[in-house]
């Protein structure tokens, strides 16, 4: 346990934090790089916008926006504000939609998105996985031949054409399905209401079987690879002498052992929650952080963008790590020394 | 061996099996079966009827946070434009972009227009009686006053800069006058309180004056001065429903008509094809933009949708004026030769077709053809442009093409068919007169004139240096835009300017900043229903220039100075709103940048604004234009005055 702790654990954690620090320090820089700056977005906004602004409205509103901002400072000043607020827990304000806090707006957003794309990720790394297995163990079988061919097909579509089609198809010709949002214009949010419940999964559907069908044929090739390798070892090729049923075979003695690098992929795809929800909740409406990010980009709104890029890198830092420290559950063979 | 001791498979399973357990809702298993069958809702929310309830794009998408209604707060947001400003606030004064429903001009909450001494230094507000606010006060001066007060000493608020530079102080003689007491002449100063767009609309003193932090002040649920008060909303900002007020004839917009819609709501319907499939649908009364394709699409698939012209173009062409915006300090820009040379390279033709498949509405001049415009400066303008020349190799030369809008109705007309109008006269009105010639000898010979050399095909500074032209676009989130631009960066690139299409998110910083070369955007808007120019030549005195590298003070991004400019300027400002002086002084700028060339204008900003009938008629058009119809507008208020369901 002490060897665990001193020569496992501790340099883990200390990677951990060291990522999650050089991560969030270069989200701190990175929107400070770009050419415009918040309130300049803002201010810009207003007089595309046709409002009548005189000049001395403009340059005094620039100035209070700066300085509501806390953008008056030098970056060095506002890099250690801003390591100061995060500490309290406290991301700041929304500089696109002052003075709401970033933390509000994405605790409000989030849910949105991990409830869509984490079933989604969770459905197409088994559907791919089984499949992917099986088709490498029975290589002869039709069925799975065609499985792959349009996995493969799919997967090398981009994911926004695979939702328009699928959008085009099933909610316009064939209108079983609903257009956009997570739930009908009109209706609020009322979790304790089943027929909520039903429209909501009524709305998810289009778009997480866009991301199942994505994401299907990636864990396909990879778990086929991975039992392809297998399927030649010295244990498998006994079992079979053995006599053992092939079921048990491809699900005890090949899939489980090709399921562990599939796992490390997996936590590492977390990752993708955060980006595939940008393309996938403009095709479909969604009111995730898909969406929040997109605006904040175009307003320049730095903290906004820190905020969703921080969860990100906590999020999926933390996803390895536990990961790393589960994995003996996994794998029996794997013992931290 | 510990018999409660649990072995890596026993733990595994059971945390599979609590984890199953609680991912899974309880309440899926519970779904009743007629939630499964139950039919589409003729209710677009509870107790709110469909053919009751209009429903209009949000052209600014999601409203977050949906829950905060301050709109005087400086910055943007995209609840101003859910029906906030347009059905629950109001204002002293509406200037229409087009005809108006009483004239373009209309008294709202004030009972008159303004009344300026003779230097400019006092303007006088006289309100009307008889309006009160949504939780029944009445509307006072002491709402006006209260307002302009907070916002003077607020900073962070919208026109805190304007207020306290301006207003030296003000007086309330009784409960419907305020006196405006100016630091310096301004007979503009009601621009402030007029509705082009948006205004400075006023507060209820009695909500505000409990709000401990103006800045961070939500005023939700907002106290209105309209016709509507906020029903509900989408707390995730996808829609927000207003209700008519039940007294709603004691507010100003009750002066002009019966208001018959009884609920309005906002809604993000998503981009451009969602739009159309949803109007489609007769989900979505009206749109506020989409591309040309989806235009078309409705024209030929939707016989129930309307635009503002009856055929091609359909859109709406909104008092701004798409152009080619030169930085004027950039070397070889600062020439009005190499300015007039890459206006003549351009093809007005070919970026019409690009940019809105040929339905666009063309303008020669800097100023938009729209609202009153084409009468007020372009009709009178004609002749002028027939006879103007510039010098071209040291001979006269006349730029001017009156065919122009001729050759894009024509050419549409190929692909568009019947579509299209034929009569010269309509398409005069509808797709605009004539553009400048593509002529690109002449250009060559302007750059010669300029001094400027061809070496290796491309053009270079007189100093032999490179000339580089890139030209900044708005991306993606402007589909018509970013098409002009690659158009134009094609065309010069034929006449060899080394250009490159720039399209950014978000290129007005950019902009401002000066960090540029060329530009497809806008500096040009305009009342629209009033010749005025004002409205953005204020910015574009030289005493407000601002070099590149630093924002510019307004819409001066093109750092143009000329002295006959600054005379114009300085003679508006010395004669009242009104004053037909300003129409002649108007037509001396048209003039001035006609021959300077600072930007080169292009077209209207197009709006394909389509409304359909299938439960309301009554929309502005070509031939009711009693208003703008794009839905984000204050002005839009005026829509709810004429809009009538189609069950009455």
């Amino acid at each position: 346990m002490r060897n665990f702790v001193l020569r496992y654990l501790i340099p883990r954690v200390v990677q951990y934090l060291t990522i999650i620090f050089v991560g969030i320090t270069v989200t701190f820089i990175i929107p400070r790089l770009a050419p415009t700056d918040p309130v300049a977005a803002q201010v810009s906004m207003m007089i595309a916008r046709g409002s009548s602004l005189d000049p001395a409205s403009i340059e005094s509103m620039r100035a209070a926006l700066t300085d509501l901002y806390g953008l008056s400072g030098s970056p060095v000043e506002q890099y250690f504000a801003f390591w100061g607020r995060l500490f309290r827990g406290d991301l700041g304000p929304s500089l696109g939609n002052f003075p709401t806090p970033v933390s509000k707006m994405i605790g409000q957003a989030l849910p949105y998105t991990l409830r869509l794309l984490i079933p989604a990720v969770i459905i197409s790394f088994i559907l791919g996985n089984f499949f992917g297995g099986l088709s490498s163990y029975y290589p002869r079988n039709i069925g799975l031949k065609v499985i792959e061919v349009v996995g493969q097909a799919v997967r090398s579509i981009p994911y926004y054409i695979v939702a328009i089609v699928l959008l085009v198809v099933f909610a316009y010709f064939i209108p079983i399905f609903p257009f956009s949002g997570a739930y009908p214009i009109g209706t609020r949010p009322d979790w304790s209401s089943p027929e909520f419940i039903w429209t909501y999964i009524e709305h998810s559907v289009l778009p997480a079987a866009t991301l199942v069908l994505v994401g299907f044929g990636g864990w396909f090739v990879g778990m086929k690879s991975l039992t392809s390798n297998i399927i030649s070892e010295d244990y498998v090729v006994y079992a079979e002498t053995a006599g053992l049923k092939k079921n048990k075979i491809l699900v005890h003695y090949i899939m489980r052992t090709a399921m562990l690098p599939q796992l490390t992929a997996l936590a590492m795809s977390l990752g993708t929650i955060f980006s595939g929800a940008l393309i996938m909740e403009v095709v479909f409406g969604y009111p995730g952080i898909g969406s929040l990010a997109i605006v904040a980009v175009y307003r320049n709104d730095y903290s906004m963008i820190m905020g969703i890029t921080i969860y990100s890198i906590i999020g999926v830092a933390t996803t390895v790590f536990l990961m790393d420290l589960l994995y003996p559950l996994f794998d029996p063979r794997v013992r931290y020394q | 061996m510990n018999k409660y001791r649990l072995s890596r498979r026993q733990f595994l399973k059971q945390a599979a099996a609590v984890t199953a357990a609680t991912a899974l809702p309880g309440q899926l298993l519970g779904v009743p079966a007629t939630v499964l069958a139950a039919p589409r809702r003729q209710e677009v929310a509870p107790g709110v009827l469909r053919e009751e309830c209009l429903i209009l794009e949000n052209p600014s998408g999601t409203v977050l946070p949906a829950d905060d209604f301050n709109r005087w707060r400086s910055g943007y947001s995209a609840v101003w434009v859910g029906g906030l400003q347009q059905l629950a606030l109001d204002a002293l004064w509406y200037i229409d972009p087009d005809a108006g429903v009483d004239g373009v001009w209309d008294n709202a909450l004030a009972a008159e227009m303004p009344i300026y001494n003779d230097d400019f230094t006092q303007m006088t507000v006289k309100l009307r009686e008889g309006l009160y606010w949504s939780d029944g006060v009445e509307f006072t001066a002491d709402d006006l006053y209260f307002t302009v007060e907070l916002l003077k000493n607020t900073p962070g608020m919208q026109y805190q800069g304007l207020f306290d530079g301006s207003i030296d102080h003000m007086e309330q003689p009784d409960r419907n006058t305020v006196i405006f007491y100016l630091k310096a002449p301004n007979s503009r100063f009601h621009s402030a309180f007029t509705v082009r767009w948006g205004a400075c609309y006023i507060m209820p003193k009695h909500i505000w004056e409990q709000a401990e932090d103006p800045v961070a002040f939500t005023f939700n649920p907002p106290v209105s001065l309209g016709a509507y008060t906020l029903r509900d909303f989408d707390p995730n900002g996808k829609w927000t429903l207003w209700e008519r007020r039940e007294d709603w004839q004691r507010t100003s917009v009750a002066l002009l008509g019966e208001v018959s819609v009884k609920y309005a709501m906002y809604i993000d319907p998503g981009p451009s094809d969602k739009r159309v499939i949803a109007q489609m649908a007769h989900e979505l009364d009206v749109i506020h933009d989409i591309t040309p394709e989806g235009r078309i699409t409705l024209a030929r698939e939707n016989p129930s949708s309307i635009g503002w012209f009856p055929s091609f173009p359909w859109a709406h062409p909104d008092p701004t004026l798409p152009a080619v915006i030169y930085n004027n300090e950039k070397p070889g820009l600062d020439k009005k030769e190499v300015r007039w040379a890459l206006t003549l390279a351009i093809d007005i033709v070919q970026v019409a077709l690009a940019s809105y498949r040929g339905a666009a509405t063309i303008s020669a001049i800097h100023v938009p053809p729209t609202g009153m415009y084409p009468e007020y400066y372009h009709a009178p303008l004609e002749p002028w442009l027939n006879d103007f020349t510039i010098k071209v190799g040291g001979e006269d030369y006349k730029p001017y093409d009156p065919t122009a809008a001729q050759k894009i109705a024509d050419l549409a007309r190929e692909s568009l068919g019947d579509l299209v109008p034929t009569d010269p006269e309509i398409i005069k009105q509808y797709i605009g007169a004539g553009w400048w010639k593509h002529d690109l000898d002449a250009a060559e010979q302007l750059m010669l004139d300029a001094g400027m050399q061809k070496i290796d095909g491309k053009w270079a500074l007189p100093d032999g240096s490179e000339f580089k032209v890139p030209l900044m676009s708005m991306n993606e989130s402007n589909p018509t835009m970013n098409r002009a631009a690659a158009m134009v960066a094609e065309n010069w690139e034929a006449f060899g300017i080394d250009t490159s299409l720039d399209a950014q998110a978000n290129p007005w910083p950019i902009m401002t900043a000066g960090e540029y070369s060329a530009n497809l955007a806008w500096t040009i808007e305009t009342w629209g229903g009033h010749p005025d120019l004002f409205f953005f030549l204020q910015y574009w005195h030289s005493r407000l220039y601002v070099p590149s590298g630093e924002n510019a003070a307004g819409s001066n991004s093109m750092r143009w100075k000329h002295p006959e400019l600054d005379r114009i300027i300085e003679e508006i400002e010395m004669i009242s709103f009104d004053d037909p002086r300003g129409v002649e002084l108007g037509l001396e700028f048209c003039k001035l940048a006609v021959q300077e060339m600072p930007i080169t204008p292009l077209m209207a900003y197009n709006v394909f604004t389509t409304m359909d009938t299938t439960y309301f008629t009554g929309y502005p058009s070509i031939d009711e234009p009693y208003t703008d119809p794009v839905p984000n507008w204050g002005n839009t208020k005026y829509m709810f005055v004429k809009i009538k369901p189609n069950t009455m």
